[in-house]
Order: structure tokens, then sequence, then C-alpha cells
């Protein structure tokens, strides 16, 4: 059990930098959503929003835990009403609502990460991983990883998400679709501000996105492709006079 | 390999005082990418890396036109077999606010769309992400966008 002490560490370190703003209603959004599910004895997973560093401080033991998928086992609920004890002392964050069902309250809400993270853990997604996207990669906001226990599994998840957010989009916002179709162990949407990666624990294992968008340049398999050099007989055209 | 070609193009004359002499012409970038452009395969698969006597070129391009452009998917005959690739950037000037690549870029295909490779180095344009398509998967698992 160091292994959970190792990352406990690591997670409180995340935490005491306040990295992420909208972190603290996500993870009292964990906690209260545990409570209002626990009558139907629904396992709540929390996960890890995990930021792109800049500074590296934690990176032997990230890439330590990383290797083992660690996100499934770390959190139970003992470590959720760790957090939420050290989340009580924050300040109130506006307009955070619990999902719900009812149709009037459609207007009001927002399809965000909250709402994204809730509705996977409702389809029992194994190992969600959230990492927050540094503004200077201008490509979203949060990147989700996500596994599933079967081809079907992805596909009902992603057009559970699908439904959801057409159902709580406003009519300015575009459509979102379901790319990798046909491919039956890795499919990805793309909503704008989120994007989400369904993949089989196989594929994940291949392709380690995480690694890739937390670590950005320091990532191993990025450094592991050679560096590509010139043929010793190249000539560079600007050397030659070019006659037609 | 595709280097050494590259280092031809644009010359024409010039070529028979040379030693490593080609006998086949160039033209400076006329349409994109088409049937016989020979490509540069820029992910970390191992077919796009190791190394090969002849490049791999396009020998189909999956559009109604002949021509492929940036998203485009094209098949390429790499290594003595058949893979299928997409376009990530080629020579020809595009639309004015859009990158311009100093080279014909390719990424390696399953046909379920999967990317063979796992990383791509080289950076990609960031107008694939509007672009009607399959994109999200090669802007995963990229490193640097343009």
């Amino acid at each position: 059990m160091c292994f959970l002490n190792f990352s406990r560490q690591f997670l409180s370190q995340i935490l005491q930098h306040n990295i992420i703003q909208g972190y603290t209603g996500v993870v009292r959004g964990a906690c209260l959503i545990s409570k209002a599910r626990r009558s139907t004895q629904f396992l709540c997973r929390g996960y890890t929003c995990l930021s792109s560093q800049q500074s590296f401080l934690h990176l032997s033991t990230f890439q330590n835990c990383m290797g083992r998928y660690f996100f499934s086992e770390l959190h139970r609920k003992d470590t959720i009403s760790q957090w939420n004890s050290t989340e009580k002392s924050r300040t109130q964050q506006d307009g955070y609502e619990i999902e719900s069902d009812s149709s009037h309250r459609k207007l009001q809400e927002k399809f965000n990460i909250d709402v994204l993270v809730s509705l996977l853990r409702q389809e029992n997604a194994a190992d969600i991983c959230v990492i927050k996207v540094p503004e200077d990669i201008q490509y979203a906001d949060y990147f989700i990883v996500v596994s599933g226990s079967s081809t079907r599994h992805l596909r009902a998840m992603a057009l559970y998400a699908i439904k959801v957010y057409k159902y709580m989009k406003k009519d300015c916002e575009p459509n979102a679709k379901i790319e990798g179709q046909d491919a039956e162990d890795w499919m990805c949407i793309d909503f704008g501000s989120m994007v989400v990666h369904f993949m089989l624990p196989e594929t994940r294992g291949v392709y380690e996105l995480e690694k890739l968008w937390t670590l950005r340049s320091f990532d191993e398999k990025l450094s592991n492709i050679p560096v590509e050099t010139l043929p010793e007989d190249f000539i560079y055209a600007a050397d030659f006079n070019v006659t037609k | 390999m595709v280097l050494i070609s590259r280092s031809f193009t644009g010359f024409l004359t010039q070529l028979s005082s040379l030693t490593h002499h080609n006998a086949f012409s160039v033209s400076a970038a006329a349409a994109a990418i088409q049937k016989m452009t020979r490509v540069r395969v820029v992910d970390n698969s191992p077919q796009g890396t190791t190394p090969w006597h002849r490049a791999p070129r396009v020998i189909h391009v999956y559009t109604k036109n002949g021509v492929g452009k940036v998203g485009d998917r094209v098949l390429l005959a790499i290594k003595g077999g058949k893979k299928k690739a997409l376009i990530v950037g080629h020579k020809m000037p595009g639309e004015r606010m859009n990158p311009r690549f100093d080279s014909n870029n390719v990424v390696l295909i399953e046909d379920n769309g999967n990317p063979t490779g796992t990383r791509i180095k080289v950076p990609l344009p960031t107008h694939l992400r509007k672009m009607e398509g399959e994109y999200s998967k090669l802007l995963a698992i990229a490193s640097r966008f343009v």
C-alpha cells in the first residue's frame, strides 16, 4: 500500500498548488453526487483532474504511478471524504448545480465538465482521466480518457454522452459526432471545449495518451523517435542555379 | 530516399554533371498530392520509419478528383505493401492563413481509422480540427500544432 501513500502525497501536492479553478466544484460535485446516489448503491469513483505541469517536480513519482494505472485503485470512499474536508473551507462557486433529471432545469445548465464526468460515472466507466490542457495549446480545455469493458460498452457510453449533449445544448452550439464509429477499440467525441476518448484498456496501454498530454514534450515515446538527419550526399537546393 | 529526392526538386538541367544523377524529371509543386507522389511518413510507426530502397508513393487518392489536400485519405505503396494514410500537410499553398509545409507529410492509418503509429513529432495544422472528418485521433497523438 506504499503505492497509495505515494499517490496520496502526489495528489495533496496538486491540491496545494491549486492549479485548476474549477477543481473545487468538480471534487465537491463528486462528493455531493455520491451522497445523492448512495441509496441506489452506486459505486462512486473519484477522478484526478491533472494539469500539464510546466515544472516537473513530481515527474518521477508521476511516471512511477502512471505505468500502473493507479486511478481506479486510488479512489475509494475514504479518500473522497478526505478531499471533502479539505475543500469545505474553500469559497462557494457560483452557479454550480447538481445534475438533475427535471426538464425545466435544461436551460439553466450548461454541458460542462462536471456534467460529463458524472454521466461517465453513471455509465460505469473505468479509469476516468481528466487532464486540463494549458492555454498555450489551443486545442481544448479538458482532455478526457475513459476505459470501457467492451466495444458495446464504449459505444453505449458514447451514444449516451451525445444524447445528453443534444438535450442540454443551446441551438447555437454545433452538433457533436462520434468519431471512430467503425473502430472497435477507440472512439472519440469532440465537444468543442472538451474532448473525450473512449478506449479499451489494451488500446489505452498502446497509445498512452495521458502520458503525452501531461508530460507534453517530456514524453518518453516522443524522445525515442530518432532525430532525422540529412544524408551525406544531400545538396541544398538553394546552392544550385536553377535553369528551366 | 525521400530526402535525397527532395534535394533534386527545383533543378533540372544540371543533373548530368553530378555523380548521383537520377533519371527522373521533377517539377515544382503542381497540384498537392496525387498518384505517384512520394510522401514523407511522419509518425513513429515501424512501417514508416524503417528504411527501404524506394520512397513511399501514393497510388490512389480517395477523393472525387484525384487531388489530395490536407485531411484526405490516400493509399500508399510502402515497403512492398499497401497502406492507407492521411495527408497532414503538403507543399502546395492552400488558404491564406493556413500553414504550408516544406514536405508532403502523411500519417499511416488503419482501415478502421486508428493511427498506426503512437506519436507524431512533426507539427500538425490546427485547421484539421474544424474540417469534416475523423481527425481527433491524430490530434490526440500529436505533439505540436501549427
